[in-house]
């Protein structure tokens, strides 16, 4: 090789990459070929399912779906609007119930219980409840608060939510907290701050981002499950009462109910319901994100 | 690196060790435990009122481990803890009975990293104020103005007191925690390498501030950084595997040194 022409060089170095064994350059294309593959069809089932979500829900929009309730079987118009407030109604209880808990549970878990016994229990049960099947969740909460009050209500089915929620926050906001560096706390308890001080004015701060984040991610979550509330809030075809005892109207089952009916009128809400939800749900995850975003930008 | 440049750092400008300034720390017999192993061994040694003292020694001697014993701090971490006594102003603050949040007040602490509250510039400096003093606003705004100035920051964030205090430069974040330990008028200032995550100007803007802080407080600092010790204290102490090796004025440690550890250390021979 004459090392005084870059351009021998170069040529070189290329005729270098062109010998790799014709067999390693077999396994690249194979295993690039199969990752795209498996992206593409991964994204053609969302895609799919989101333009039939969205071809099926436009053809159920009406003037009257944010104002009119539920119709009965067999009756033309009316919309969903008892629905989309009792699906409101029930995520804010659940979230307003599972938020102070579960943020709470992860300050424990991240700050005080550190290299404590308990603190392992608490967090490896909390992983359980994490992954359980929610109709599980439904049927405990049946048994809690539905057959010991007689009636189904919007306070079980806000219960039953809280606890699908409480989990997902409690590991966020431990998670969140750990991140938050050990040097931060030092210079808080240098500065002579009790523990709960360093931790209310330092540590969740650092951390607020991501824990709001979690709080969200778990509203999202909750706002689209069916199986809990179908022992709890059931489904009611008109206005709930005031005090949430009875059925409560909710997308979730109510889309379960109508899509499932021989009604057309019925099975179009039922698609118009799902559109609601489901841009409700991508709007919230992409609040999430842009919640994110200026912690990272710091 | 050889001989010369450590000693000749040794500025004339430097104001001579006052040897008899009342003594304000006074360690005794220290022992210091990391679980089952012996971090710091029989440590004795003075730290004098309104003097620099600066704590040498390679990386694990444990120079930060009693900087460390000195505000408690290492009793966040249950496995960690000392034996013997660390008199200030005579009393010991290895005894239970001292409370902490109340010695951490009279003995603050600078760290490696700067580490800036995430919180408004103000809302930094007035955190350590608001915890045990209630100010009115006025007051309030003349301590935090007061301590920005000592920390040499006042003129670079008057403007900006309402900005997040992670949004300025490394170098002024850390002398915006120096502020914040001075806003606590405390006795004692504790820097555990505050330079080392610093560019060289940072740097010698912070040496040039702990210079004048020494007007008004007792200063102990760790570095790795032996002309840095040469330019900024009086006293100086070399550590060696948990143990004092040599403590004595400054000048003598680095023109004179009588033990043969120290002498190789600063000469750059071993460390």
């Amino acid at each position: 090789m004459d090392a005084r022409n870059p351009l021998a060089d170069a040529q070189a170095a290329t005729s270098l990459t062109v010998r790799v064994r014709p067999g390693r350059r077999v396994a690249d294309r194979v295993l690039r070929l199969s990752c795209l593959v498996a992206t593409l069809v991964g994204a053609a089932v969302l895609g799919s399912i989101l333009l039939m979500l969205i071809v099926e829900g436009v053809k159920g929009l009406s003037p009257t779906l944010f104002t009119q309730p539920t119709p009965g079987p067999g009756s033309e118009g009316g919309g969903i609007a008892n629905a989309i407030l009792g699906s409101i109604v029930l995520t804010l209880i659940g979230i307003g119930v599972a938020t102070p808990i579960g943020v709470m549970a992860g300050t424990y878990l991240a700050e005080y219980g550190r290299n404590s016994k308990l603190a392992d229990l608490i967090r490896f049960l909390n992983d359980i409840l994490l992954s359980a099947p929610s109709i599980l969740i439904g049927l405990f909460v049946y048994t809690l608060m539905v057959r010991p009050m007689g009636t189904y209500s919007g306070w079980a089915g806000g219960v039953a939510l809280a606890i699908i929620a409480t989990p997902v926050i409690v590991r966020t906001t431990e998670d969140m907290l750990r991140l938050v560096p050990g040097s931060l706390r030092e210079a808080g308890a240098a500065l002579g701050a009790p523990p709960s001080r360093v931790i209310m004015s330092v540590t969740w701060r650092a951390a607020s981002a991501g824990i709001v984040t979690g709080i969200i991610l778990a509203l999202a979550r909750i706002a689209g499950e069916t199986a809990p509330l179908l022992f709890t809030a059931l489904n009611n075809n008109s206005w709930f009462n005031a005090n949430l005892m009875g059925g409560v109207a909710n997308l979730p089952v109510m889309i379960y109910q109508f899509a499932l009916s021989p009604y057309p009128n019925w099975q179009g809400l039922a698609w118009a319901g799902a559109l609601v939800i489901t841009m409700t749900i991508l709007a919230l995850s992409i609040v999430a994100r842009f919640v994110i975003k200026p912690q990272r930008a710091r | 690196m050889n001989a010369a440049p450590a000693i000749s750092a040794a500025p004339s400008g430097r104001s001579q060790a006052n040897e008899t300034a009342p003594v304000r720390i006074a360690v005794k017999n220290l022992d210091f435990y990391y679980g089952s192993f012996h971090g710091l061994k029989g440590i004795n040694l003075d730290f004098r009122d309104r003097q620099v003292t600066a704590l040498i020694g390679p990386s694990g001697c444990g120079k930060s481990t009693l900087l460390r014993t000195f505000n408690r701090i290492y009793s966040l971490y249950p496995e960690q803890r000392a034996e013997g006594e660390i008199l200030l102003d005579g009393r010991n603050v290895l005894d239970p009975k001292v409370d902490l949040n109340e010695l951490r007040a009279r003995v603050g602490m600078v760290f490696q990293k700067p580490t800036p509250f995430p919180m408004s510039i103000y809302d930094n400096v007035a955190f350590g104020l608001r915890l045990y003093e209630k100010l009115p606003k006025a007051e309030l705004d003349v301590r935090v103005e007061e301590s920005l100035r000592k920390a040499a920051l006042w003129d670079e964030v008057k403007d900006k007191l309402k900005q997040s205090g992670m949004g300025l430069s490394g170098g002024q974040q850390q002398r915006l925690c120096i502020a914040r330990t001075v806003a606590q008028r405390p006795e004692v200032i504790l820097f555990d390498e505050p330079t080392s995550a610093l560019d060289p100007i940072s740097t010698g803007r912070i040496e040039e501030l702990i210079e004048q802080l020494r007007n008004e407080f007792t200063i102990a600092i760790v570095t790795h950084n032996m002309q840095q010790a040469a330019r900024i204290s009086q006293f100086t102490a070399f550590m060696y595997l948990g143990e004092l090796v040599e403590f004595g004025p400054t000048n003598r440690i680095f023109m004179n040194p009588k033990k043969r550890q120290t002498q190789d250390y600063i000469t750059g021979r071993f460390g």
